[in-house]
C-alpha cells in the first residue's frame, strides 16, 4: 500500500514536472514544427505562436521560461524557415527586453493594456526583421504577408492567453 | 519631469541588464550575442558554414519528428478532401495518361534525335541521374517558399541542383548539409528561371509570386501581345542554373488595370510534394579521335599525295559536271524541236480555221442577198415594166437589191 503510494507520488512529481516545463517545451515544438495551420489554406492566413507564447511567459516572469532557451528557440527557428542565423533570436530577445520593462513600470496589470502593447511591440519587431532582411540581405518579402501575420498575431493572442491563463490556473493550485 | 525621465531610465536599464534569479545571461549579452551571430552568418566564414550546415542537420531531423503528430494530421485532412474528388480525378486521369502514353513515345524519339545531335556538333552528352529524395520538412511559411530533403552532398546534391516532380521542375538547391538539403521553390519571390513560352518561342523570366503560381517577368517590350492562354513554360538553360527544355507551367492571363498579366500555373502541386527526384549531371566529354603521329621525313610525300588527291577529286567533280552539262544540253535541243513541230501544227491550224471563218462569212452574205432578192428582185430587175432596172448579175442589179430595190442614190 505504502509502495503504491510512494509510486504514485512519484508519477505525480514526474508529471508536474513536465506540466511546469510545458511553455518552454511548446515553444521549441512550435519553432520545430512551424504551427501554424498554413496546411488549412486559409487565404493570407497566418500568425506567428511563439511571439504570443514568449510574449505572455515572460510578461509573467514564468519561472521555467528561460531567456538562453528563448535565445537556442530563435536559433532554431531560424535554420527551419531559413533565414540568416540570430534573426529570430534578436527578436525573442527583444520580446523579452519589451516584457520585462512593461513589468517594471507596470503597478496595476491589465489585460486590454498587455494587449496592445503586444501589437506595438510585434510591430515594431517585424518592421525591425523586413528592414534588415530587406536591406542587409537583398531577400525579397511581401510587405502585406507580414502586415496580415501582425494583425493575425494579435487577434489571436486575447484566445492563446485565456488557455494559458487556465494553464497558470493549473499550476498555481 | 526629472523624475519620470529617470523612472524610465531605471526601468529600461532593469529590462536589459537585471537578471532574474532563473535566468542565467542578461537580456543585454544575448541581444549582442543575437547580432555577433547574424554578422557571422552574412560573413560566410568556412567554420560558420560547417557549423550552420552541422547544426541544419540536427534540427531538419528534429523538425522532421516533431512534425509527424501535425504532418499526420494535415495528411488526413489532405486525404479526406482528396476522397471527395475521387472518382472525377480516376477519369481525368485515365484521359490523360492515354494521351501522355502516346506523347511519351515521341518524347523518346526526340531524346535521342538530340543525343545524337550533340555528338555530332561535337558537345557533351550530360548523364543525369536522377535520385529519389523524401521531403521531411515542409512547412509552406507564408514568407518563404522552400522545403528540406533527406539527400545531401553525401548523394552527390550540390547548390543549384534542379529538383522535380516526376519531370516537372519544383525548384532547385541553395543550401547543402551532409544528408539534407533546403529547395528553393520555383514560387518563392527570390527564385527566378528564364524560360522559353511556346508555341511563341518567347524568351522571358519567371518569377515566384510567393504563392502558388508564378509571375512573367522582364519579357521584350511588344512580345506580350503575342502570348495567349494556354502557352506552355519551360526552361531555356540561359545562364546554365537549369537544364533547358523541362516543363514549368501553363500561362494564365489576368486583367491587371488597363495591361494584362501573365501568371504562370504550374504543373506541379508545391503543397503536395511527398518525394522529388534530384538530378545529379555529370558531364561526358565525347573523345576526340587523336591523329596518328608521322615521322617528319613522310610528311612532305604524304602532303604532295594529299594534294594530287585532292586535283583528281576535283578533276573527277568537274567531268561529272561536264557530262551532266552535256546530257542537259542534249535534253534542251529535244525539247526545241518538239515545241518547234507543235508550233507549225498550230500553225496549220490557224489558217485552216481562218479560211473556214472567211467562207463562213461569204455564205452569210450570199443567203443575205438571196433572201433580199426574193424580196426586192422585182424592182431590180430590167424589164418592159421597168426602164429603170438592171440587168441580172450586174453590180448595180446586186446593190439595188442590198438597197431594199431603190435604184437611185
Amino acid at each position: 500500500m505504502e509502495v503504491e503510494q510512494v509510486a504514485n507520488l512519484k508519477t505525480k512529481g514526474s508529471f508536474s514536472k513536465l506540466y511546469t516545463w510545458l511553455p518552454i517545451i511548446l515553444l521549441f515544438v512550435s519553432v520545430l514544427n512551424e504551427f501554424d495551420f498554413n496546411y488549412l489554406k486559409l487565404e493570407y492566413f497566418s500568425f506567428n505562436f511563439p511571439f504570443i507564447l514568449i510574449f505572455f511567459f515572460t510578461l509573467k516572469d514564468f519561472k521555467h521560461f528561460d531567456y538562453l532557451f528563448v535565445f537556442f528557440a530563435g536559433l532554431l527557428n531560424d535554420t527551419v524557415i531559413g533565414l540568416p542565423l540570430g534573426i529570430s533570436s534578436l527578436s525573442y530577445t527583444l520580446i523579452c527586453i519589451a516584457t520585462a520593462y512593461i513589468r517594471n513600470i507596470t503597478i496595476r496589470p491589465s489585460p486590454m493594456k498587455d494587449w496592445f502593447y503586444f501589437l506595438f511591440i510585434i510591430s515594431l519587431i517585424n518592421s525591425l526583421n523586413y528592414s534588415v532582411l530587406t536591406l542587409f540581405f537583398s531577400y525579397d518579402l511581401v510587405l502585406t504577408s507580414y502586415l496580415v501575420n501582425t494583425t493575425c498575431t494579435f487577434l489571436l493572442y486575447i484566445i492563446f492567453v485565456s488557455i494559458f491563463k487556465y494553464y497558470m490556473k493549473g499550476i498555481n493550485d | 519631469m526629472a523624475s519620470s525621465r529617470d523612472d524610465f531610465i531605471i526601468a529600461i536599464r532593469s529590462a536589459f541588464l537585471k537578471k532574474s534569479t532563473q535566468q542565467k545571461f542578461s537580456l543585454l549579452t544575448l541581444v549582442f550575442i543575437s547580432i555577433f551571430i547574424i554578422l557571422l552568418s552574412s560573413l560566410d566564414f568556412k567554420a560558420v558554414r560547417y557549423l550552420k550546415a552541422g547544426l541544419s542537420e540536427v534540427v531538419y531531423r528534429s523538425s522532421f519528428i516533431v512534425s509527424i503528430p501535425e504532418n499526420f494530421v494535415r495528411n488526413s485532412f489532405i486525404n479526406i478532401i482528396e476522397y471527395t474528388t475521387f472518382f472525377n480525378r480516376y477519369q481525368n486521369n485515365r484521359d490523360e495518361l492515354d494521351k501522355l502514353k502516346s506523347d511519351f513515345v515521341s518524347n523518346e524519339i526526340i531524346q535521342y534525335e538530340n543525343q545524337e545531335l550533340k555528338v555530332l556538333i561535337d558537345d557533351y552528352i550530360s548523364s543525369s541521374n536522377k535520385i529519389l529524395a523524401k521531403i521531411i520538412v515542409d512547412h509552406d511559411s507564408p514568407f518563404l517558399k522552400s522545403i528540406i530533403i533527406n539527400k545531401g552532398s553525401k548523394d552527390d546534391i550540390k547548390i543549384g541542383t534542379n529538383i522535380y516532380d516526376q519531370s516537372y521542375l519544383v525548384g532547385r538547391v541553395i543550401e547543402v548539409n551532409y544528408k539534407t538539403s533546403r529547395v528553393l521553390l520555383l514560387s518563392d519571390l527570390n527564385s527566378n528561371v528564364p524560360v522559353t513560352i511556346a508555341p511563341q518561342n518567347i524568351q522571358a523570366i519567371v518569377t515566384g509570386s510567393g504563392d502558388n503560381f508564378g509571375q512573367i517577368k522582364y519579357i521584350k517590350a511588344g512580345l506580350s501581345e503575342e502570348l495567349v492562354d494556354e502557352s506552355i513554360v519551360y526552361t531555356s538553360g540561359t545562364g546554365a542554373i537549369f537544364k533547358s527544355g523541362v516543363p514549368i507551367g501553363k500561362l494564365r492571363s489576368k486583367k491587371d488595370g488597363s495591361s494584362n498579366r501573365y501568371d504562370v500555373e504550374f504543373y506541379s502541386d508545391f503543397t503536395q510534394l511527398k518525394y522529388v527526384f534530384a538530378e545529379t549531371i555529370t558531364q561526358i566529354e565525347i573523345p576526340q579521335v587523336e591523329p596518328e603521329i608521322v615521322p617528319i621525313e613522310d610528311k612532305s610525300e604524304e602532303l604532295e599525295e594529299s594534294k594530287l588527291k585532292i586535283l583528281e577529286d576535283e578533276l573527277k567533280i568537274i567531268e561529272e559536271t561536264n557530262s551532266k552539262f552535256i546530257e542537259e544540253n542534249e535534253n534542251l535541243t529535244s525539247e526545241i524541236n518538239d515545241l518547234n513541230n507543235q508550233i507549225s501544227v498550230l500553225n496549220n491550224e490557224i489558217f485552216l480555221q481562218k479560211q473556214k471563218i472567211n467562207q463562213f462569212n461569204l455564205d452569210t452574205q450570199e443567203l443575205e442577198f438571196l433572201k433580199l432578192n426574193l424580196e426586192h428582185g422585182h424592182k431590180c430587175r430590167k424589164s418592159f415594166f421597168n426602164a429603170d432596172g438592171f440587168n441580172v448579175g450586174t453590180e448595180e442589179y446586186k446593190s439595188c437589191v442590198l438597197n431594199g430595190g431603190r435604184t437611185g442614190g
